[in-house]
């Protein structure tokens, strides 16, 4: 998530805004909102602080540093104006000062965070859980929803696991579901609570058409999956999870993440994939971000993908012979076996996007995932190497 | 704990063994040993692959246990979803004397064909299936000597389809011969396709099949060919019997399937009925000698897919489906209990339902004791009846002594009615029918081949083993 350094002035509550110019506001607002109105000018500052004077309730001003602007009437904002994009929205932590871009219209990826607890502890894990009452995280879902001003093709609704939010997820999907109704929304769970029947059927009976559920598997056996997720019955969980999803004609992404216990298996969880759970949508063969538990389990993690292009290959013809469409997310071209390049998807979030200097001389750099910025500081999923166009065409013959 | 599974060993030697999901493993015996006394002695990886595949559980395996059932349930859709292939037969008059015909009757004998009124009831019946699509395949004779009552039926039955909404398909079996324009415009129209049959090339085919012209086969092409320019390229599709004189030339007859622009083969055996009973010594063979011959045609066909053709056995289609796929293609004749009666219905002439095509054919022998009931009566009923319930009762493989240990029977049953044309009884030793040896056979065969694990084969027998629902399984 974007962050950003800010001063506020007068704002008594963290709160969720939509960002909007002032020539915007007239149009746009409405009575259960809020804004943050960009201005930068004093003039255009002077007529918002005319307009809050004469009794609009739910409005925020944000200037850039420089303008020296303070009003006693109207709530401030100062920060980097630059890094804002109209229609943002944002939440403002007042302790920490900071301003949290929770939704970009322009990025490709869309996620909402929906708690940051969960049952499984993954061993690659990008965001450990923590064990605290986040439940206030709902509510500031459902006012994401509702500050959002345009329906983008997707939406992700993450955690945590956002299967611990119980029945209230349902309310969380009915939000974005009535508010985006052209959005499909993806929900990012272990699925293992899907097992439970009463929830299940709370949750599903009658939901959107619009959502997917993309759900992890680490293993065709119990001990296998139980292992890198670090929960015993987890696997079982899973399994159930996911017949229960199919029996609702719910569809599924499943998700393996690339590291070395995963990676050892790989060709036979395929195959189990095709033989057992034909009925996903897709799998997705994700490259390991270098960040959170994935450091800790830097044995486990940290693989070079080039060692394993013969398990990437036969897991791809697994999934084809079995007719299960696939992907790779987060793996740089240079990381795959050139006749595996085609199913390789652009999939790091703009922001969290980065090439090293070798990639200015890639002939493929146009299509490639790019590399997540915190494998700057870590291990890369491979020895980046520039593809020049000789090698890619020898290797096509 | 382990899972009731079966281990085979195959003619190369090797141990093969299928848990009740239909997953396979290839093992040594020393595994397969320690898979039935000490499991937690095997390597970790053939540990997560057996429990994987169903031969290692525990009943608190909640997930796996759910996983197991529905995979169960897909296997068995077939049968469970009501009679989804209903064949009429409309007459049996046909100008050919065939000589492994089965059944028919010359041109001008009377009485030998449907009535309009018995024809209305059938078409009325079918919709008595709750089965979601329906395929209707008119069978003779020759069919198409009786077009009238082939498009009395299609218009019936599309009519009632409108409130119906059944996913629905026609087919029409036949040697073509008489096909001409206003049939083909009728055909277009209701979406009609067209089953024949080639025997293979011109002088095997005449032979075979022999008309007071001896031009069967160049007016079968006829008729192919006005059907492809008419109706549409890929309406028709043929089928081949095998008889004593096609066993030295597969080669030829696979060549003649793609010359003709067919893009698959059905290489069936012979079933010895109707009057190829009485000439088995002149077309008969054992099924060595059928085996041979599979096996060269098989081989010929991988042959022209390894230089990029795109042509199928059917089959082996069909068995690799069993084995491969999580998705029953619907074959009949390969379900347990019997796809017969369960999937399938016959609607003969003689105002009779028979639950199969063979028990139409043992009918026009004398022995009409598979008759289950009269068109008209309801189709529970029908299922109910007696003939069914012993059909059940003969073909659930877990059941019957020879299948209960056979490492195929998730794949595969006994036949009963194949039995009891052989062997006079359905309950027939299952061992001593032709129907479970060759099935044996071809299982092995194909076994094998998928152990030597040659990416290339792999990846054609996964082709062929998704269903394809517009392939029509039955016989002409
Ligand atoms: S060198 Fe850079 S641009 Fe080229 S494939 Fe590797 S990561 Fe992508
Ligand atoms: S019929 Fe034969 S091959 Fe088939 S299951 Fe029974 S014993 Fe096995």
């Amino acid at each position: 998530m974007r962050k950003l350094p800010v001063k506020t002035h007068g704002i008594p509550l963290r709160g969720v805004q939509r960002v909007i110019s002032l020539a915007l506001l007239a149009n746009e607002w409405e009575s259960g909102l809020q804004f943050m109105v960009l201005v930068d000018s004093i003039g255009d500052a002077g007529i918002l602080e005319q307009l809050v004077d004469g009794g609009l309730k739910n409005i925020v001003v944000c200037v850039p540093y420089h303008l020296d602007w303070h009003s006693h009437i109207m709530p401030t904002v100062a920060c980097d104006t630059r890094a804002l994009e109209l229609h943002d929205v944002v939440v403002l932590n007042l302790e920490k000062q900071e301003l949290l871009v929770v939704y970009r219209n322009s990025d490709m990826h869309h996620a909402i965070q929906l708690t940051n607890r969960c049952n499984s502890f993954c061993l690659m894990c990008s965001q450990p859980p923590t064990t605290h009452d986040d439940q206030w995280l709902i509510d500031e879902a459902l006012l994401v929803a509702a500050h959002i001003n345009d329906s983008p093709s997707a939406i992700g609704l993450s955690g945590g696991e956002p299967l611990l939010l119980g029945p209230r997820l349902r309310e969380v999907i009915d939000a974005y579901a009535t508010r985006l109704p052209s959005t499909r929304i993806e929900i990012l769970t272990n699925g293992r609570l899907l097992a439970d029947e009463v929830l299940a059927t709370h949750l599903l009976t009658g939901i959107s058409d619009k959502v997917s559920w993309l759900v992890p598997l680490y293993g065709h056996a119990d001990f296998l999956h139980d292992f890198v997720v670090q929960s015993v019955g987890a696997f079982e969980q899973t399994i159930g999870g996911l017949l229960t999803l199919q029996s609702y004609g719910q569809a599924i992404q499943l998700r393996i993440v690339l590291i070395e216990p995963t990676l050892r298996v790989l060709p036979e969880l395929c195959r189990f994939i095709g033989r057992n759970l034909p009925f996903v949508r897709e799998v997705a063969l994700m490259g390991c971000e270098p960040i959170g538990f994935a450091l800790a389990n830097r044995d486990a993690c940290k693989t070079d993908l080039a060692d394993w292009h013969a398990e990437l290959i036969e897991a791809a013809n697994a999934l084809r012979r079995a007719n299960v469409p696939y992907i790779f997310m987060n793996t740089p071209l240079c990381a795959l076996p050139q006749s595996l390049w085609a199913h390789a998807h652009q999939s790091i979030s703009d922001w969290k996007r980065s090439f090293r200097e070798e990639c200015s001389i890639c002939v493929v750099k146009t299509n490639c995932s790019g590399l997540f910025s915190w494998h700057n500081h870590n291990w890369t999923p491979t020895v980046i190497k520039a593809i020049d166009g000789k090698a890619c065409n020898e290797e096509v013959h | 704990m382990f899972f009731p599974f079966y281990a085979r060993r195959l003619p190369d030697s090797h141990f093969l063994a299928v848990s009740r999901s239909g997953d396979y493993v290839f093992l040594g015996e020393e595994d397969l040993h320690k898979l039935t006394t000490a499991p937690q002695e095997l390597e970790l990886d053939r540990l997560a692959e057996l429990q994987s595949k169903f031969f290692l559980g525990s009943p608190t395996r909640q997930g796996s246990l759910r996983l197991l059932a529905s995979k169960l349930l897909a296997k068995r859709e077939t049968i469970l979803n009501g009679p989804s292939l209903h064949l009429i037969v409309l007459t049996l008059q046909c100008a050919h004397t065939c000589r492994y015909c089965q059944v028919s009757r010359s041109l001008g004998s009377l009485g030998h064909s449907m009535e309009p009124a018995t024809l209305a009831a059938a078409c009325e019946m079918i919709f008595e299936s709750p089965s979601k699509s329906i395929t209707v395949e008119f069978q003779g004779g020759d069919t198409l000597l009786r077009f009238d009552l082939i498009k009395f039926a299609i218009e019936k039955i599309t009519e009632r389809n409108l409130q119906e909404k059944r996913h629905l398909r026609f087919v029409v079996s036949s040697t073509l011969h008489q096909l001409d324009e206003r049939m083909c415009d009728f055909f277009k129209q209701h979406n009609v396709y067209l089953s024949t049959s080639i025997d293979g090339p011109a002088r095997l085919h005449n032979k075979n099949r022999p008309t007071p012209t001896r031009d069967s086969y160049e007016r079968t092409i006829n008729g192919i060919n006005m059907a492809r320019d008419l109706i549409s390229p890929d309406v028709v599709s043929a089928l081949m019997t095998t008889t004593r004189d096609s066993l030295l030339i597969p080669e030829e007859i696979v060549d003649e399937y793609v010359h003709l622009g067919f893009r698959e083969i059905f290489l069936r055996p012979l079933s010895v009925y109707g009057f190829a009973r009485r000439n088995f010594e002149h077309l008969g063979y054992s099924l060595s000698e059928f085996s041979l011959f599979y096996e060269r045609a098989f081989e010929h066909i991988l042959q022209i897919n390894r230089e990029g053709g795109d042509f199928r056995e059917v089959m082996a289609s069909v068995f690799l489906n069993k084995i491969l796929s999580p998705f029953d293609g619907g074959f009949v004749d390969l379900q347990s209990p019997t796809g017969a009666g369960l999937a399938a219905l016959a609607y003969n002439y003689d105002g009779f339902v028979y639950p199969s095509d063979e028990a139409r054919m043992l009918a026009e022998m004398g022995d009409t004791s598979f008759r289950l009931g009269a068109i008209g009566e309801t189709l529970d009923a029908l299922l109910n009846s007696e003939v069914q319930q012993n059909l059940i009762r003969a073909s659930t493989s877990p059941r019957i002594p020879g299948c209960d240990q056979c490492a195929y029977n998730s794949y595969c049953g006994p036949d009963p009615i194949s039995a009891k044309n052989q062997a006079g009884d359905i309950f027939a030793a299952v061992h001593l029918t032709d129907h479970c040896r060759r099935n044996m056979w071809l299982f092995d065969f194909l076994f094998m081949k998928l152990h030597q694990q040659e990416k290339w084969f792999l990846d054609l027998a996964f082709q062929w083993a998704n269903p394809t629902p517009e392939r029509e399984f039955c016989c002409a």
